[in-house]
């Protein structure tokens, strides 16, 4: 259920196995120190907590019908969360994953709308914008060389005015998402009788089932991002020198390493996903809101899950998937608070405890791979 | 003795041998107001293991780094197997044949041994690009056998190994990397004493062997006297010495030094007295 994608999670090192009994460094909680020695430990451990909290607390959390409430909650910050974790890897941050996500569904509405781009060019061209975007924020960055928080930082509202400036503030629908209804025959069985009532039934289009209305789209979206990017980082020289670069910048530089072709291309990675993740919520909900004020929201949560999650903000250190479950726990979470029937401004504050508490975690369990307590 | 006391501006010229696989011309470098080098010549015979010398702030480590491709110099020239070498970046210089152990080791404490000893020359699963880890981690610990040095897991990180057994794992990536020319910054530095043996016992193997020529810069004079085929001294910017290990001693070595002290007091009473003169502002700056 809520915790399923947890229990999918592979191990970073399979190799204690039980004869591992000759290293004594481990002594107390074997297995629990080894959960939570996986950079996704911690918060594994506390989305399994919570969701079993919600499933004793709430009669309905743990339904089939609640995992697709469950799904527009938390997909696409886990989208957004796993750009973030190569630039944060990195040791740098891209706060204009906001504007991204705010000015790509508006773009895609001029191209398609003004310009009478067909949708799918549309998207293209708008997330290619993306990438120019992100590209801009690396050479910023690693080339002219500013603090990578300023860069995003002055994108954040460059992007975001632009936004409001080509929508003029006003709320448009999502080109292609539009619901056609038609009058259908359905066949229902009432009191042992058939009947055919006619009906009104909502079509969407396929673009629109594929780019984020489809009840599972955005899930898969995010599963498979989730999937190719943890696997680039896990086993790509890509995913090798983004550790190396953020670990290490000069070392990696000296052993050869292309620090600003790295850097340049996971900025680009993140502002095209923050940029995918736009569109398919635009088109998810039919309409683009000119909301900066939401689009921040979300940028924080997508810092947020790839913190908690287990990625370090000081670099060298993060999990695409430790991003998803982070992003699953703010989205279990939320739902599971509505569920209660509490008010929702405690999910702000719960978060703010996850995210110390997963940091402080963080410490411990990084202390522990670095071997200090084993010295 | 009577070389030790030439002025400063006497260096020793470019050299060549016919057996040159590197040669250094009149290399120049400055950071900013802080000369770095200031006319380096310096030439490596085939095979040949060169001790480098110098104090601190000499500019030895600027050297390696020019010769590596990681800094570009000023002004000078340099020649590989007689042919004008330019390195453009620490990958050109690599596949030109050159490595270089760096003072700070560029290790990566968050990646494994194993993939510190691969960095940049990962092994993939051709055609796809995903890491052969299978395959770097046996090649690393054959590797690393080779070096002698005991690092008993190779798939942990980096930071949680000592000092010398990074600096071996430094040393032994360079070594496996199939290059011809060596450069070593401080190979024994935060070495024990037996690490350090087994370093030292490494390069005279690869002398040995003569397929490789290293360019060294150590400390200890004793460790130059028995590892090295020759000695250059840096002082101040430029070589103020190049000889056979063979025709020089603990005691000439040292004299140099002590010297080049002496002058530095000199010219810096010279200076400080000249200073209320003409000279004032070139003093200031």
């Amino acid at each position: 259920m809520a915790g399923g994608p947890a229990s999918g999670e592979p191990a970073t090192s399979g190799g204690a196995a039980p004869h591992a009994r000759h290293a004594p460094h481990v002594t107390r909680g074997d297995v629990l120190s080894r959960v939570l020695s996986l950079r996704e430990g911690s918060i594994i451990v506390v989305t399994l907590v919570t969701a079993l909290y919600f499933s004793l607390k709430t009669s309905t959390f743990l339904t089939g019908g609640n995992f697709k409430t469950l799904l527009p909650y938390f997909a696409p910050i886990a989208i957004l969360a796993a750009g973030e974790v190569f630039v944060m890897i990195l040791g740098e941050i891209d706060l204009s994953i906001g504007a991204m996500y705010l000015f790509a569904p508006f773009l895609f509405y001029k191209l398609n709308s003004s310009a009478g781009i067909p949708l799918v060019p549309s998207v293209l061209l708008a997330l290619l914008c993306c990438v120019a975007v992100g590209a801009l924020n690396g050479v910023l960055t690693a080339i002219v060389g500013i603090n990578s928080f300023v860069v995003t930082l002055g994108m954040l509202f460059a992007f975001e005015g632009l936004a409001l400036i080509i929508s003029h503030g006003e709320p448009v629908e999502t080109p292609g998402a539009q619901v056609h209804a038609t009058e259908e025959k359905v066949p229902h069985v009432v009191n042992g009788h058939h009947i055919v009532l006619v009906e009104k039934v909502n079509h969407i289009s396929t673009f629109a089932k594929i780019f984020g209305a489809g009840t599972y789209s955005e899930f898969i979206w995010a599963l498979v991002i989730i999937i190719v990017l943890q696997v680039c980082l896990t086993f790509t020289r890509w995913g090798l020198y983004t550790v190396a670069i953020g670990s290490n910048k000069l070392g990696a530089a000296e052993a050869g390493v292309r620090v600003k072709a790295i850097t340049i291309r996971n900025f680009v990675l993140c502002a095209t996903t923050a940029g995918l993740t736009g569109i398919l919520e635009a088109v998810r909900a039919g309409s683009v809101q000119p909301d900066p004020a939401g689009a921040n929201e979300i940028l924080f949560f997508a810092i947020g899950a790839a913190v908690i999650g287990g990625t370090l903000l000081a670099g060298g250190s993060g999990t695409v998937v430790g991003a998803l479950i982070g992003a699953l726990f703010l989205g279990i979470l939320e739902d599971g608070l509505v569920l209660q029937g509490v008010n929702a401004n405690y999910k702000l504050f719960y978060l703010g405890l996850a995210i110390i508490i997963a940091a402080s975690v963080g410490v411990y369990v990084s202390r522990a791979r670095r071997g200090h307590n084993s010295g | 003795m009577a070389d030790a006391s030439l002025p400063a501006e006497a260096v020793v010229p470019p050299r060549s041998a016919p057996d040159d696989v590197l040669r250094v011309e009149h290399i120049a470098k400055r950071f900013g107001p802080v000369t770095a080098l200031r006319d380096v010549n310096l030439h490596l015979k085939k095979g040949e293991v060169l001790g480098l010398l110098g104090d601190n702030g000499a500019g030895k480590s600027t050297l390696i780094k020019i010769i590596s491709g990681f800094q570009k110099q000023d002004s000078g020239k340099m020649f590989l197997h007689g042919q004008p070498y330019e390195p453009k970046s620490v990958d050109d210089a690599r596949s030109k044949g050159i490595d270089t152990v760096y003072q700070d080791l560029a290790l990566i404490d968050e990646l494994s041994v194993y993939h510190n000893m691969f960095l940049r020359r990962e092994r993939v699963h051709r055609p796809l690009p995903l890491l052969a880890n299978k395959q770097m981690k046996r090649e690393a610990r054959a590797a690393l056998d080779d070096v002698g040095i005991n690092i008993p897991r190779i798939d942990v990180a980096v930071a949680r190994l000592s000092g010398g057994q990074r600096q071996a794992i430094a040393v032994a990536r360079t070594v496996n990397s199939d290059s011809d020319i060596i450069l070593l910054d401080e190979p024994l530095a935060a070495m024990g004493a037996r690490e350090g043996a087994a370093i030292l016992d490494l390069v005279a193997r690869l002398k040995e062997e003569g397929r490789v020529s290293i360019i060294m810069i150590l400390h200890n004079y004793v460790h130059v006297l028995q590892a090295c085929d020759r000695v250059s001294m840096i002082q101040d910017g430029a070589i103020a010495l190049d000889k056979p290990t063979a025709e020089t001693s603990v005691e000439e070595l040292t004299d140099i030094v002590v010297d080049e002290y002496r002058r530095a007091r000199i010219a810096s009473h010279e200076e400080a007295t000249a200073g209320n003169g003409a000279g004032a502002d070139s003093v200031d700056r």
